[in-house]
Formats: C-alpha cells, structure tokens, sequence
C-alpha cells in the first residue's frame, strides 16, 4: 500500500488524524469539566463566567466522605484553632461535620455505596455472561422450536421501561424479602443484562467453527467436556466485551437502585446525586463522586480495550 | 447459520444427551426472564383495568378499558409520542451520523489507537443521572463553560421551548454516539482488506468504495447499534427530567413516571405502560426483520 | 503525619458504615429529604441517644425523589422507616390512605395544638381542614421569604436615578408592585446583572409555590376548601393580575431560568446576579455565611409584600414529623416525640439551625434576632397559606403545572386561558374522585 501513497493522499491522512484530534478534544471537554470541578473550591464552581484556571485542593473528596452540615455566621475561632487540618477545610467551606457522641466524624456513607457497587456489578456481570454464554451456546449449537421467537422474547426483556414493572417488581421484592439486599440488586442486573449477554455472545459462538468441537467429541469427549475444554477458551474476546457493557450498565443503573434500597445496599448512582447539596449547589462534591465512580470503569474498560473490537460483532459479519 | 451440529452425532450417546445439554443451558435463563418480565406484566395488566392507586390503602376496582380510553382521548399523551418519536430520531440519528463517523476516522492506523478509542468511550460509562445534572451546569448561560468557550453570551439552551429537546437529544449523542462507533468500528475492522486493494487497483473512487464495501459490510452492525439504541432512546427518563421540564420536552417516560409515582394513578399508568410496550415491540419488530434481511444478503 | 490522619479518618469511616449496618432494636430510623435541617436534625438526636440511648438515623432522599421513595414503602407497608418528614400536602394521603397513626390523643394529652404556633399546626398537621384530627407533629416551619442585596439598594446613585425614575424611595419593596418596579429598576443585562429570581420549575411544586405567593396577597385563591369548587376562584380576576405579574416577574430573572428551584434562587445571590431572590427561609442560613456567600455582609431580608389589597400572604413549605403506621416501633416512637416537643428540645433545635414551630421560642426575642431573617420567619409564619392537600394533590400539581410553565416561561397564550385550564383540570379531577358533583 505503502508504495501507491501519493502525496495528496498523505495529506489527506494528516488531516483525518487531525480530525480525530479535534473529536477528542470535544469529547472529552465535558469530561475534563466535571473531572477539574472535583478539585475546585466550592465557590468556583459557578462563578460568572466560568474559572478555568485555578489551583486544585482536595477538599471535596474530604467533603465527599463525611458526613457535614451548614453553618449560620462564621465560625468560632476556638473551635478552629483546635481542629485537624481536614476540618479546618471544612470549615473554611463554612460547614461542620457531624460528629457522634464520642467526637468521631460520622461517614458519609460514600465508601460503603462504592464497595456496594462493586460487589453488585462484578457479582451480576459474571452471572449475566456466565449464564449468557451457556444460553447462546445452546441457541448457537442446537436446534429449538421456536428459536427465533425466544430470542426475540429475550431481546424484548430490554424494552420496558423500567416504570412500567417497577411496583409490581418492588411488591415481589418486598414479598419475599429481597429490598435493600445485595442479592435482589445483584438478581435483578443479571436480569437486565442477559438479554444483551446472550445476543452478543450468540454472534460469537456462531462464529467458531464447529470442527474443534467434532473433533474433540471424535477424540472421545463428551459434549459437556467439549464446551468446556473446546468452546469456552474460544469464547474469551466475546466474553471480555459482552463484560465491559454488562459491567458499564450494572455500574450506573440508577431508578431501579433508587426504588430497591434504602440504604444497607443502594449503590452509588442514586447517592453522588443527593450530595448537591441544600442551600449552596456544591458541585464539587458530586464532581469528586463521579470522578472517583468512573474510575474504576475506565479502567476496566482499558484492560480489555483489545478484545472490544472483536467481541461485539454479533454475528453480523461475514467471514 | 454456520456450524450446526446434527443431533444423534457420535457425542450424543456418552455423557448427557444433546437434548439435556441444550435444555440445561437454555431453560433456566429463559425461566428466568419469564419469572422477572412476564410475572410483573401479569401484575400491571391486571392493574390496568382498575382504578387501583398503590399509595392508597383501597381495594382495586374493575374498570373495565376506562383507562384505556381515557388514554387514548388525551391530547397531551399525544404530544408526549410526538416529543418522543422526535427525540429518539434526532438523537438516534446523531449518533449513528457521529459514531459512524468517528468509527470511520479511527479504522487506520493512528498513534495510541487503543487509548484514543477507550477515552472516546468514558461518557458512555457513566451514570444517566449524573451526566444530566453535569450538562445542566455545562449549559448554564451564566456560569455554563459552552456559552463561554462557544462564545453564545446568554443563549438558552434548557429554558428555551424551541431548543431543550434538542439540547438533550445533544448530550445523549454526546453519550452515546461511541456505543455506536464501537459497534461501527467492529464491523470496519472485519473487513477484509483485499477489497479496498482490488477497488485501488480498479482507480474506483473514494464515494464508490464507501458505497459499494464499507456501508454494506458495516450496515448490519449498525442496524444492531441503531435497536438497542432507539430502544434506550425510547425509554429516556433521568436524563430529559434532570436537565429540564420543558412542556416541549415531556418525554412519554417522563409522563409514565409522573402518573406512575407522583400522581400514583397506578391502574393508568399501567395502562399507558402497555401502550408503550406494545409500540416499542412493533418499531423492534420491524427493525430485527430488516436486520435479518441485511444479514441475508 | 497526615498519612496517619488519613487512616484514622478512613478507619472511623469504615467504623461508622459498620455500626450503620448493625440494626438493633434500640434504633429509630426517620425519613426525610436531603437539605440542611435533615442534617440539623440528625445532630439533634444526638442529645436523645445520650438520654435515652436509642440511636436515630435520620436517613435522607434527594428532594426529587423524595416523595417516591415515602409513597412506594407505604405502599408496599414497609417498616424501614419509623417516622417520616413528609410534605404538608401529602396529609391527605397519609391519613386516608391509612399511613399515618393518628396523633389526635397525643396532642390533646401534650396540648401540642396550644404549644405550636397555629398556622403550622393548620398546615402540618390537621387533616381535613377544622376537623381537628392530627398526623403530624409539625417539626421544620418554613414559608418563602425574599433575600436582596443591600449594597446595591443603598447605593445613593442608584437611590437617586430610581427616585427619578419611579419617584419613590427605593427601599425594601412594600408591594408586589414595587417589586416589580425594583425588578426593572436593576435588571440590566449587559453588566450581567439581573432583578430577580423566582422559581419555575415546574417538576413538582416549585413554580406554584412561587405564583401562590403573589396569588394569595393579591387576594385571590385556589378554591374554595370546603366545596372543592374551582371554577370562579382560581381563574377569578385577582388570580389573572397575579399570574401576569408573576410573569413580569420572569423577564427581569436572569438568561436560562427556565427550571429553577431553591439552588438557583441562593446563586443568583452568591453569585452576584440578582437584586432579589425569592426562598425559602430553610435555605437562607447559607447566604449569611461569608464562607458561602461572599457578599453575605451586604445581604438582607424581608418577607413578601403586600398585593394591592393590601393583603399579605406567603406560600408554606416545611413539614410534619408522622409515625409510619407499619413501623414495629410505634411506642418508642411516641417516646421521641414526647422528647421533641419539649420547650428546652425546641430551644435547641432553632440554635441549631432548625425552625422551631414552638409559639414561644418563636416569639422570644433570642429566636427573633438569632439571625438577621429570623424576624422575616417570625412574620411570615402567621400569614402562610398552602396548596390543597387531598390525596390527589400530585394530578392537581401536574394540571397547574402544564398550563402555568407554558404561559410563564414559554410566553404562550395568556394569564386568563392558561387558569381556566387550570380551573377546568381541576374541577374534572375533583368529580372524578367524587368530590364535586
């Protein structure tokens, strides 16, 4: 190819590349927004017009995990002089924290809605590929009555509007115990999410040979060993990707996390929103909490950034 | 479909049966999906002929198709389909115009590829809500960095009737349009090289090649990308009822939501629920039919 | 160093998520939104686990979602919360729908009815209205006020210019009227600023919360109370001058006020943009924090103005602490109550930020000048009036919201049409739940 490059065509390249440049920096200009307001003082969040330079503190992540309140007039210099560095920041904010009896700073209740977070999308995205990838096996290698219309049932799963069960899916829930679990949450992603696990992995299975397989069952396997042994490490680029989107859903699903908990299993979509704030908007605080919340996504994301390419096909391609 | 394999084949008669494995594999995932989509359905249909309200502690009465018909006589449901069916074209549309295009820009060889197309992908991995609530603040006239950085001085985005949808329908393009390109992406890097270089060697232009290979090869991952996505755009909720509350921007989830939990007209709003169910499966319908077509040729 | 007071802050972090988890049976659990007097709150229960050592959680919701998260566990008569802050319009629901325990003989046997200033009790807590059946203990008073700038009303040039303009004082607006002028006076796009902020959003009940106010003092009303009618009250010819001045009002709000509730309302202040800005009193202690507000020193308070009756009257907000008829703890419940209503309690929660209902701290002059807009609260708590209460308030919210929003903020048709739809809304709504005939 090398050879027939002329010299339009390498301009041509240069300036693709450019584009691209300019659709990154556009996309990700939001993103750099809500990342430096995570490191503002709160009152250059919104300030008219906007600051976009300033120097980074940390005291939103302070704020973010603890647990403060509003304070009327300045503070007592008293009180300041006796307090910690992290709480002199917050009360230079003009809040104070909420202590318990014995003094100590009462959580906000962050860390343990992230570690709910985790618990819930890594639980659910392993059960929605685990059982996605047996579901599409089976669709893929044998034959069923009525297959197409399943799959179209099983597609369809993803077309409610989540209002539409959500009271009766929360009287279930309260009937047999589940609200506020982790395993009603966890039930109830791997739900949402085998419908997508099982279209994207069908599209792969569909596209491994079958003769590994045969020949395997030739070599005196059985089918069970086969899929195992054969088929599964086949699976690996298609289960990596149908992860990455099954994790990215269970990671931010919001209305029903709202509707199931309370507070013992909610997840943090539902929490980084109510740390607005009350009589100041205080932007800072969510913006720490989204920061810290994309995180672990993103890098996620970035590990199996090699398999996404090749796993999402869907069987659509032709080989 | 490739590689079917022959029930009664030399396996079947070791180990468990081909037959057991298929219903094994098959049967519990579909139970499942039953137990959690069919028995709510069950609930809310029932639900729909009554004049049930779940905050109030009294017996539900049969109403028979009241709702039904109070629905459909409603000129505000109506609008609420019209702002929907223009949402979902615009900003399904948006994304399949960028992410196309930005899948297009991508599929050679440039510097850090990998990093690029993750960094690309970060709006999408994050949560509806707190993307709206970010957006609001993007938009702000006063102290919004858009109307700053574009220069627009006191352009509203979100209080104006005539432009919030569309500023929406912008930041869920914003959002997913790399979901698309993703998808796109896919589909361009599985094809096979040897067509560009036959076309180069044909001097075929750049129009015709686009036409005549990338498109057809690409569109049925598209067509994919465009079902899942309408179906999401379809049920938009937290971030339309975040960012604003336009009368032009009162989605049919929002209403759904609003009858549902605010008024807590239950039996209604699983009678609206219903129609929408049944309009989502009809454009799905559709689209996987035109899917399986592309598929064919 | 740090690094150890990191741990340590990281270890009573896990501490607290630890204890938080236990749930034992000396625990209340309280519901209410997510604001600053919830957090007031739960610093004030503090006192009730030293005394009787039973630990309460107030546990909190972002205010839009607020109202779901209360009616979707009464409706499913869940016991995860004990008590519940609710909303003065959610009484109807909570006391026919079967929600509530009823309060009645715990008011009579604490004389809660003489020991609370009257409008509250009216607005918190009775339900139907003069029946003097009680499901509430109103805890958190609140009415909207209006926070302005002194800097700018005191300057003497512009003193002078708006003298010569509109050949009065400028001062602290007497009229609804007046505020309007002042509105003009200062809105000023091209300096970036503007004359004042009102709300609008219209997800829930901030925009009719914000026309109730002139509504009221201009003498009109939503209806009348014991009949349900409608038609000729609230598209009565009062109603109209109100709503157009509610819609003057918006054009003097600064660009993109299209949906703007008590956030937007302090930011117009902390961010120098507005002369004037309509709030809540809850969220006021935030502008009189220099760390907040940086022009807190210069900012004042007054209560609405007058219509041209000469009428007064403000929008209510705040709520009533309920017993959760599901919870499993009921009496102690009670207990904390009896604990909440005493003076010394009361006295306490106003010091820490809290609006007391207590008649007599309200009226002490160490409440009076606590703050410098503790005196507007004072005045505005005996002229409160609020929003219908039945059941269905939410579908009457909804119907007033589609046609007010419109008119105020989408400049579409006019005052008069934008109320008889109102009023046409309204009166179906009510015959269909029997209501009207």
């Amino acid at each position: 190819m090398a050879a027939v490059t002329s010299k339009g065509q390498r301009l041509w390249n240069r300036m693709l590349v450019a584009t691209v440049f300019v659709l990154v920096i556009v996309f990700l200009a939001p993103l750099y927004w809500i990342s430096s307001t995570a490191f503002k003082p709160r009152s250059l969040a919104t300030t008219v017009p906007p600051t976009v330079v300033f120097e980074p503190e940390i005291t939103p992540f302070i704020k973010l995990f603890t647990r403060r309140v509003q304070m009327r007039g300045e503070v007592d210099p008293e009180v300041y002089e006796e307090a910690e560095w992290y709480e002199k920041r917050v009360l230079d904010a003009g809040e104070r924290f909420i202590k318990d009896a014995d003094g100590n700073i009462e959580s906000s209740g962050y860390w343990s809605r992230f570690l709910n977070s985790i618990i819930i999308a890594v639980t659910s995205t392993f059960l929605a590929v685990a059982m996605g990838t047996l579901t599409a096996y089976g669709f893929s290698r044998f034959r069923m009555p009525g297959e197409n219309d399943w799959l179209f049932f099983i597609l369809s799963t993803r077309m409610l509007p989540p209002v539409v069960v959500a009271i009766p899916m929360f009287l279930m829930y309260r009937a047999v115990g589940l609200v506020d679990t982790h395993v009603g949450l966890i039930i109830l992603y791997t739900a949402f999410n085998l419908s997508f696990s099982v279209w994207l992995m069908k599209g792969f299975i569909d596209e491994i040979p079958t003769e590994y397989e045969e020949a395997a069952l030739v070599d005196g396997y059985t089918r069970m060993e086969a899929f195992f042994k054969i088929v599964v490490p086949q699976t690996a680029t298609g289960v990596a990707a149908t992860a990455v989107f099954c994790f990215i859903t269970a990671w931010n699903e919001y209305a029903f996390a709202l509707m199931m908990t309370n507070s013992k299993a909610q997840t943090a979509p539902p929490y980084i929103p109510s740390q607005l704030g009350s009589g100041i908007t205080d932007w800072t605080v969510i913006a720490s909490g989204t920061f810290l919340f994309l995180l672990p996504v993103a890098v996620f994301t970035f590990l199996l950034r090699k398999h996404l390419l090749r796993g999402v096909t869907f069987g659509a391609i032709r080989k | 479909m490739i590689g079917r394999l022959e029930p009664g084949s030399i396996a079947a008669k070791r180990g468990m049966s081909d037959l057991a494995i298929r219903n094994l594999f098959i049967i519990p995932t579909i139970i499942f999906l039953i137990v959690f989509n069919i028995f709510p359905l069950i609930y809310s249909l029932g639900y729909s002929f009554t004049d049930f309200r779940a905050s109030m502690n009294a017996p539900a009465n049969f109403i028979g198709l009241q709702n039904y018909r109070e629905l459909l006589a409603d000129e505000y449901i109506w609008i609420n389909f019209a702002t929907t069916a223009k949402y979902v074209l615009v900003s399904v549309g948006g994304q399949v115009v960028v992410g196309f295009g930005a899948a297009l820009l991508l599929n050679r060889e440039i510097p850090a590829k990998g990093l690029v197309t993750t960094l690309l992908l970060l709006p999408m991995m994050m949560s509806m809500a707190v993307v709206g609530l970010f957006w609001k603040l993007l938009y702000s006239p006063s102290w919004g960095i858009i109307n700053y950085a574009l220069g627009l001085e006191d352009f509203e985005w979100l209080s104006n009737p005539e432009v919030a949808l569309y500023a929406v329908a912008l930041t869920d393009i914003w959002m997913w349009s790399p979901f698309v390109m993703l998808l796109c992406l896919a589909g361009l890097s599985a094809i096979p090289k040897h067509l560009y270089e036959a076309a180069a060697i044909d001097r075929a232009g750049r129009w015709y090649t686009f036409t005549r290979i990338t498109l057809p090869l690409v569109t049925p991952l598209l067509l994919i990308a465009i079902i899942f996505r309408t179906m999401e755009a379809f049920k938009t909720f937290d971030l339309a009822f975040i960012m604003t509350s336009m009368e032009s921007t009162e989605l049919i989830a929002i209403r759904l939501y609003k009858m549902a939990f605010q008024e807590w007209q239950t039996g209604k709003s699983c009678a609206l629920a219903y129609i929408v169910l049944i309009m989502v499966l009809a454009i799905t319908n559709i689209y996987v039919k035109y899917l399986n077509k592309a598929k064919e040729r | 160093m740090s690094k150890r007071k990191w741990s340590g802050l990281l270890a009573g972090a896990v501490f607290a998520i630890a204890s938080q988890v236990s749930l034992a049976a000396d625990e209340l659990t309280i519901l209410w939104a997510q604001w600053d007097p919830a957090d007031y709150l739960q610093e004030l229960v503090k006192d009730y686990e030293k005394q009787s050592g039973v630990r309460v959680t107030v546990e909190t919701v972002p205010w839009p979602d607020f109202q779901t998260k209360a009616f979707r566990e009464f409706a499913a008569r869940g016991d995860a919360y004990d008590m519940v802050v609710g909303d003065s319009q959610w009484l109807g629901a909570g006391s026919t729908g079967g929600h509530y325990v009823d309060l009645t003989s715990f008011f009579k046997k604490h004389n809660v009815a003489n020991t609370m200033a009257p409008a509250t009790v009216e607005g918190y807590a009775e339900y139907p209205k003069g029946s003097k059946k009680y499901w509430a203990i109103p805890l958190e008073g609140d009415a909207n006020g209006w926070a302005y700038r002194k800097d700018w009303f005191e300057d003497p040039k512009e003193m002078a210019a708006f003298k010569k303009k509109y050949g009065y004082k400028l001062d602290v607006p007497d009229t609804w009227a007046q505020l309007r002028d002042i509105a003009e006076f200062f809105h000023r796009p091209s300096e970036k600023r503007y004359g004042v902020a009102i709300y609008t959003d219209n997800s829930y009940d901030a925009l009719i919360m914000g026309y109730e106010n002139v509504l009221f003092s201009y003498g009109g009303d939503l209806g009348n109370y014991s009949t349900y009618e409608v038609d000729g009250y609230i598209n009565s010819k009062q109603a109209i001058a109100a709503l157009e001045m509610y819609k003057e009002l918006y054009q003097y709000t600064p660009p993109g006020w299209g949906k703007t509730f008590f956030h937007e309302s302090n930011q117009a202040i902390t961010e120098n943009m507005a002369a004037m800005s309509m709030n809540f009193f809850a969220f006021f202690p935030a502008l009189d924090n220099p760390a907040t507000n940086k022009y807190a020193k210069v900012t004042g308070y007054f209560a609405n103005p007058k219509g041209p009756g000469g009428e007064r009257f403000a929008a209510l907000g705040g709520q009533g602490v309920s017993i959760v008829k599901y919870s499993k703890k009921q009496k102690e419940s009670m207990k904390f109550l009896e604990w909440f209503i005493r003076d010394d309690v009361q006295e306490k929660w106003a010091e820490l930020g809290g609006y007391t209902c207590n008649a007599k701290v309200l009226k002490s002059d160490k409440f009076r000048n606590a703050t410098p807009y503790n005196e507007a609260f004072y005045q505005t708590m005996f002229m409160v009036k609020d929003f219908w209460a039945v059941p269905e308030y939410a579908e009457l919210l909804d119907g007033m919201n589609k046609r007010l929003h419109p008119y105020v903020v989408g400049n579409r048709g006019s005052a008069k049409k934008a109320l008889d739809g109102v009023a046409s809304d309204w009166t179906r709504v009510f015959k269909r739940y029997g209501r009207l005939k």
